[in-house]
């Protein structure tokens, strides 16, 4: 066993989930989705990222550029909510949907990210 | 991706300060937006993460606000004294990570690394690889830089390289602190480029040059390779590899030797090349009779072949400078012993002695004794290291032959002018007869203190002469052996070498040689007349009225 794959195994399915956990339910109301679910998710992709770097191979290379794709449409994501709730003076339906989608796309990468992982594990025999 | 380790280190490095900025950051977030408050009316209210983050964000980097949106209540002001210590130390951690990575080392040479690249990147002229930098290369360096090639050094020191950066050569020099015989090291030097002409390898270790030439010549087929060699078997075996031009000093200082005590014409001709004047002084002349070579290492068995070809009788003794040292406790030659072994030598009926042992202060006490013993005896020393010439000048020693100065001589030759260097090695094949024939002919044309350059038959170097070759006009050496002032009248000036190819070249060609494109000329000439020449190559106005006496 591996401790350096378990953890970043682990954070890399845990980026996954959260981040599924939070677009899960009905992306027109805001009401199902948690902010708290969000900033887990913001926060747990970020270490995932750090965890990616330094890693020169190919798919070291790929892995990463999943993970910045997912930081990226997280923190937009953030950064709608909060501007829609402090600037534009509260959630319509526009803006949530826009929430959602973005974390949704978020979630794509990550599957994307945990597909090549695990595929990466599969592929070494040891 | 081997180009940008520095991104990769910068990366690596900053992990955990990372991970620890983001850790803390976010326990302290999400501690806030949990623990009730109260707002300016008294109403309780929860912290938005959007207030929490821009609340931690200025507390962290310790730029302190002051508390927002409200107040704070106890139980925030709490969480918030553990958060400060929390994020500011988190803060710091990182920060100082970043200050540690701006002074790591090995940061520091992976800029350098890339740096150096760069500027191998950007060369465009033709460049020379030298390897090791000391007083030879240095002095080689200057040369060349003087003749516009550019040079990329490496050494092994970074001290070495310090000391490079610190002369500050111009054209700059690019140099790298590397291990030389590391095929990465020469790649990087830029070995595999197509403007690479040559790399020049001089170091004490005959087999670290050997290997050194063999990567070279695996890497780069074409590129030149200068390599000091002191053994046959060594030369020999650099030979096999195909390097085309080694270097033994000894050789050198032999070869000097001989054609000094046999053709001083030829030997006056060679010395002309490397910036001595067309005559012979008194004190110069090598004296036929006895000589007494001390010490037998590799350059008194080189001086034994060269006395023994040129037929003069001589005595050796065998004198090692370390042995010596260690059994007197002195590098001072001359106690009685010393004196009584210069005797039975025979040093009072030789007329030259030869110092040349490994030790310059031996040297120079050697010859000391042997001038009081025999005041009218020819001194000839080994000087090894060029850093201090003034003693050897004061000694009044009759001839010096200094190791590293002769060898960043030969070595700008064959990189610089490379027909001055074939004209050399041609001398070694005329006689005596043929080299007092030219050096009259040469005193009596150009005087007693000609130079010589060497010109290329194309557009770059002789624009109007190869423009008119190429129309099909057939010029003669001689029809260009005119004034431009007045064409009745011959300029000064001597043809010595004319070269076609590696196969085809000619040695002193005639008035009536027609010139072809892209032939090199080496001509011997005085200031004046070089200008002409220029002048008269280049230029359609006088090119016209040297030929054909128009314009």
């Amino acid at each position: 066993m591996n401790t350096q794959k378990v953890i970043s195994g682990f954070f890399f399915i845990l980026a996954m989930t959260i981040n599924f956990g939070f677009v899960y339910g009905d992306p027109a109301n805001i009401q199902y989705h948690s902010a708290y679910e969000l900033f887990a998710a913001i926060v747990i992709n970020l270490i995932a990222t750090i965890l990616k770097l330094g890693d020169k191979t190919q798919l070291g290379s790929v892995l990463l550029a999943t993970s910045l794709v997912a930081d990226i449409q997280l923190i937009a994501s953030a950064s709608v909510w909060a501007l829609a709730v402090y600037v534009l003076g509260g959630m319509n339906l526009e803006s949530t949907v826009a929430v959602i989608s973005l974390a949704g796309g978020a979630l794509l990468a990550n599957i994307v990210s945990v597909t090549l992982f695990i595929g990466d594990t599969l592929k070494s025999k040891r | 991706m081997e180009s940008n380790n520095t991104i990769w280190i910068i990366i690596r490095r900053m992990r955990i300060p990372f991970l620890v900025i983001i850790v803390t950051f976010s326990v302290s977030i999400l501690g806030l937006t949990l623990i009730p408050g109260m707002d300016d009316q008294g109403h309780p209210y929860r912290m938005s993460f959007f207030d929490a983050f821009y609340f931690v964000s200025y507390m962290a980097s310790t730029i302190g606000f002051g508390e927002a949106p409200y107040t704070f209540t106890y139980p925030q002001r709490l969480w918030v004294s553990f958060c400060i210590y929390l994020t500011v130390i988190g803060w710091f951690y990182g920060i100082g990570s970043i200050v540690a990575l701006v002074q790591d080392k090995r940061l520091a040479r992976e800029i350098d690394i890339a740096r150096f690249r760069k500027k191998i990147h950007e060369l465009s002229e033709p460049f020379t690889i030298i390897l090791g930098y000391n007083n030879i290369t240095h002095q080689i360096i200057d040369w060349l830089n003087r003749e516009g090639i550019r040079v990329v050094v490496v050494d092994r020191d970074a001290e070495k390289i310090d000391a490079l950066d610190l002369e500050s050569f111009i054209p700059e020099v690019p140099a790298l602190a590397a291990d030389v015989t590391h095929p990465n090291t020469l790649k990087m030097a830029g070995i595999h480029k197509k403007n690479c002409q040559a790399v020049v390898a001089l170091f004490e270790d005959d087999m670290k040059n050997t290997k050194i030439a063999l990567l070279c010549k695996l890497l780069n087929k074409r590129v030149k390779l200068v390599i000091k060699s002191t053994t046959k078997t060594q030369s020999e075996h650099l030979k096999n590899l195909g390097v085309r031009y080694i270097e033994d000093p000894f050789l050198f200082i032999s070869n000097r030797i001989y054609l000094a005590l046999v053709a001083p014409n030829l030997w006056l001709l060679e010395m002309w090349i490397f910036g001595h004047i067309l005559k012979v002084r008194h004190r110069e002349e090598l004296p036929h009779g006895k000589y007494i070579i001390c010490g037998y290492g590799r350059m008194g068995h080189a001086l034994e072949r060269a006395l023994k070809k040129a037929g003069m009788p001589y005595n050796y003794i065998d004198l090692k400078s370390a042995e010596y040292k260690e059994e007197k406790g002195s590098a001072v030659f001359g106690d009685a012993e010393d004196y009584k072994i210069l005797l039975e030598a025979g040093v009072k009926e030789a007329v030259a002695i030869i110092a040349a042992t490994k030790d310059d202060l031996i040297n120079l006490t050697i010859l000391a004794t042997a001038k009081k013993l025999n005041k009218e005896i020819y001194t000839i020393g080994r000087e090894n290291t060029l850093d201090d010439l003034s003693i050897f000048r004061s000694a009044r020693i009759d001839r010096v032959y200094i190791l590293e100065r002769i060898l960043a001589e030969f070595t700008y030759l064959f990189i610089a002018r490379p027909l001055a260097y074939r004209f050399v090695r041609l001398l070694h094949t005329r006689d005596e007869a043929w080299g007092r024939a030219l050096v009259e002919s040469m005193h009596e044309t150009l005087g007693e203190n000609p130079l010589h350059f060497e010109i290329t038959v194309d557009e770059e170097h002789a624009y109007a002469l190869a423009r008119e070759l190429k129309k099909g006009r057939e010029i003669t050496l001689g029809s260009l052996r005119r004034s431009r002032a007045d064409r009745s009248k011959t300029l000064p000036l001597m043809f010595l070498l004319c070269k076609w190819d590696e196969q085809r070249r000619e040695l002193l060609p005639g008035d009536d040689l027609l010139i072809e494109p892209g032939v090199q000329l080496l001509i011997a000439a005085t200031e004046e007349s070089k200008t002409d020449f220029e002048y008269i190559v280049n230029n359609y106005y006088e090119l016209d009225y040297v030929l054909d006496g128009k314009g």
